[in-house]
């Protein structure tokens, strides 16, 4: 079924009360009623700890939260032992690489596209002579090199580290591929979904990955919570990371029984209110139905590229068909600033962008953008009237350049 | 150097504007964050540069887009220019701020009008002690005006008709001194004075007082060729000429313009009823104000 972005746009608080046109979604993602209520009720109905004491608040928290992990399983096609909850998916990234096996196999292979939250991981690794980072080879139109993509993944390869869809040209991976080579070469795979679990139907199971990170804020869910998903065996080649409270079974000095599964990493108190409100973000997510959200995206990107595309001296980074791309676009136009371009928006229309270099300084650089570009970054409640006004202001933009 | 400027001007700007509104004090924190770091030689990072740019831009675009895009291309011009005025017009008011501390009178020691004393009440203002002048009126009337005025004065000039009307209206009771004040910013004040004073002489002091104001422009423009030229008009008497070329009352000029800076006048009109001192554009109002209430037995004045 087709997306109804005008009535969905009734379930956004923040949409009623600013009149933005809100194009940012790539950063943070607006929340509806349904989530903001989700994390009010756990304060005004459980707020208690979970998994410690044995009141009835404390047992309904243990179940708010538990609850919060099936439902991300089952939004994700995921195990709920393998769901292990994180601030964001920074932590969730930090969490795989850097606590990764690198016994037996010393070599991380990535791109120059990912986000700093999987890139910098992997240089801290090789700064530590940890592990060596590899770069797998892509275009300078934000495609990869797929003949080359074996060339790189081998027998030293302990693990990769891919993006499912990229924050800066929002093009995706050809994963299938990459886990096929690396499960081939018996390496396992990180799939930073940040940007991928927001904006298309993620199969984990189907998808075949050892691990996904992701971020709640970026698909309708509270900023503060995130997910690393991973296999049931996969967990088990990771090393502590934050411990603490509840991550063990029993404690003796210089003796430490550890906890089996996703408790394992999650040290001290939980964010009980950020997992209620990703549970809460899933149901939303999924009523509406993640497929619709692809078509939906599918058809705003179409329109997004023609738009920048008819604006005079406009340069958009990455390859140009929208089927290969979510509702995002980054671009600049000639003679006119980025930051001066989103700042213009703003006050001339009320349109939210974001500019700069996306915490993706190498991937920028890589697409011919090494000083910043502005980036558009549509979600389920734009709508192509928005589109229009966003051209007609780039329009007037432009025309400062001349 | 455009985000140097920038900074300077907006740290100063939204500074003076914190004093009065809670909302600005964030920005004069960016402002002085980013003057600190440019002072340090560090990169300024608060973007409050291109902010102020794209707000100027826009603003500007909703008026005109062709002279948006003009100021975006010459940006950096339009600053340097723009803080170079800003900081003349600092300039400028620390030495008025300087002139008033030590002299009293924002234009230093050769005076004039002085917006400063405005925001001071006229309480250091004192009356005149002779009532030299030209006059008018009732000599023994009960209430006396005296008006320090300069004939070139803008204010001066648009005080006249409620001048006039008040002499009217109570030509039995009030007596009506007009003492001279040139203000020497004013080009062709102090002839102007003189002008007049001659045209008293012949009897004539009220017409050519009213067409003086009729053509104020044109004296400060022309000076003597346009006074000269008034008194061939009125036909007043071929000995003006002589009086005038031959500066007669200039030592009367210079009495009331020294007794005026010895009452403290710092702008013109100021009016005397009774001793008591008015200023400024509505002064004549409240004058008459006064005088109704002396007149009506409302004690007599200072």
């Amino acid at each position: 079924m087709a997306l109804d972005a005008r009535r969905i746009r009734q379930d956004f608080p923040a949409l009623q009360k600013t009149g933005a046109i809100y194009f940012d979604s790539a950063c943070t993602s607006l929340k509806p009623k349904a989530v903001i209520d989700a994390e009010a009720a756990y304060y005004e109905q459980a707020a208690g700890c979970a998994g410690r004491s044995a009141h009835r608040l404390a047992k309904r928290t243990e179940e708010l939260f538990e609850q919060a992990r099936k439902k991300v399983a089952a939004f994700l096609n995921a195990d709920a032992e393998g769901v292990v909850f994180t601030k964001n998916a920074t932590e969730a990234l930090n969490l795989a690489i850097r606590s990764f096996d690198y016994s037996s196999r010393k070599k991380i292979v990535t791109t120059v596209l990912e986000h700093h939250s999987a890139l910098l991981p992997v240089m801290e690794q090789e700064r530590r002579g940890v592990a060596k980072m590899e770069l797998m080879r892509t275009n300078p139109d934000g495609t990869f090199d797929e003949e080359g993509i074996a060339d790189c993944i081998d027998r030293l390869t302990a693990l990769v580290v891919v993006h499912h869809t990229t924050n800066t040209t929002g093009m995706r991976a050809p994963l299938e591929k990459i886990v096929k080579i690396a499960h081939e070469a018996g390496a396992a795979v990180l799939v930073d979904g940040a940007q991928g679990v927001a904006h298309s139907k993620v199969d984990f199971k189907r998808l075949g990955a050892d691990f996904l990170a992701f971020s709640g804020h970026k698909m309708c869910g509270p900023t503060g919570i995130g997910c690393l998903v991973a296999k049931k065996d996969a967990l088990e080649r990771l090393d502590s990371f934050i411990v603490g409270g509840e991550t063990i079974e029993s404690v003796r000095i210089g003796q430490v029984r550890w906890k089996r599964g996703a408790k394992r990493f999650e040290g001290g108190i939980q964010n009980y209110a950020g997992a209620a409100g990703l549970g809460a973000a899933c149901d939303y997510m999924s009523r509406i139905g993640m497929a619709a959200v692809e078509e939906h995206e599918r058809k705003l990107a179409k329109r997004l590229i023609e738009a920048i595309g008819g604006v005079k001296g406009a340069v958009l980074y990455g390859h140009p068909s929208p089927e290969k791309r979510c509702a995002l676009a980054c671009f600049n136009i000639a003679g006119v600033p980025h930051h001066q371009v989103a700042l213009m928006s703003d006050s001339l229309a009320s349109i939210a962008l974001r500019s700069g270099t996306f915490c993706a300084q190498p991937a920028m650089e890589s697409l011919g953008a090494p000083g910043g570009a502005v980036r558009a970054s549509l979600y389920i409640y734009n709508t192509e009237e928005e589109i229009e006004t966003f051209a007609e202001t780039l329009g007037r933009i432009a025309k400062l350049a001349r | 150097m455009i985000c140097l400027v920038l900074c300077f001007v907006a740290l100063f700007v939204f500074a003076f504007l914190s004093v009065f509104s809670a909302k600005y004090r964030p920005l004069a924190a960016r402002a002085f964050d980013c003057a600190v770091r440019k002072a340090t030689l560090r990169p300024c990072e608060t973007g409050l540069d291109e902010e102020l740019k794209a707000a100027s831009i826009a603003g500007i675009m909703r008026v005109s887009p062709a002279a948006a895009s003009f100021v975006n291309r010459h940006f950096e011009a339009f600053s340097l220019a723009f803080a170079a005025i800003f900081f003349a017009s600092f300039a400028v008011a620390f030495a008025g701020i300087y002139n008033f501390a030590v002299y009293g009178n924002c234009n230093g020691p050769q005076g004039g009008f002085c917006a400063y004393n405005s925001l001071h009440n006229t309480a250091f203002l004192k009356a005149p002690g002779s009532l030299d002048g030209i006059t008018a009126g009732n000599a023994s009337a009960k209430v006396v005006v005296i008006e320090f005025g300069c004939y070139v004065c803008p204010y001066t000039k648009s005080a006249e008709s409620d001048v006039r009307e008040m002499l009217e209206k109570h030509r039995n009771d009030v007596y009506f001194v007009f003492k001279p004040f040139p203000i020497l910013s004013h080009p062709h004040s102090t002839e102007a004075a003189l002008a007049a004073s001659c045209a008293g002489e012949q009897g004539r002091y009220w017409e050519y007082r009213q067409a003086l104001f009729e053509n104020q422009a044109d004296v400060m423009r022309r000076g003597d060729a346009a006074l000269l030229e008034i008194a061939h008009r009125l036909n007043i008497s071929p000995s003006f000429d002589a009086c005038y070329t031959g500066r007669k009352f200039l030592s009367f000029i210079q009495k009331t313009e020294k007794e005026g800076q010895e009452c403290g006048i710092y702008g013109t009109p100021t009016f005397f009823v009774n001793g008591k001192p008015f200023v400024g554009q509505n002064a004549v109002k409240e004058a008459e104000n006064e005088v109704r209430r002396l007149l009506s037995g409302g004690g007599d004045g200072t």
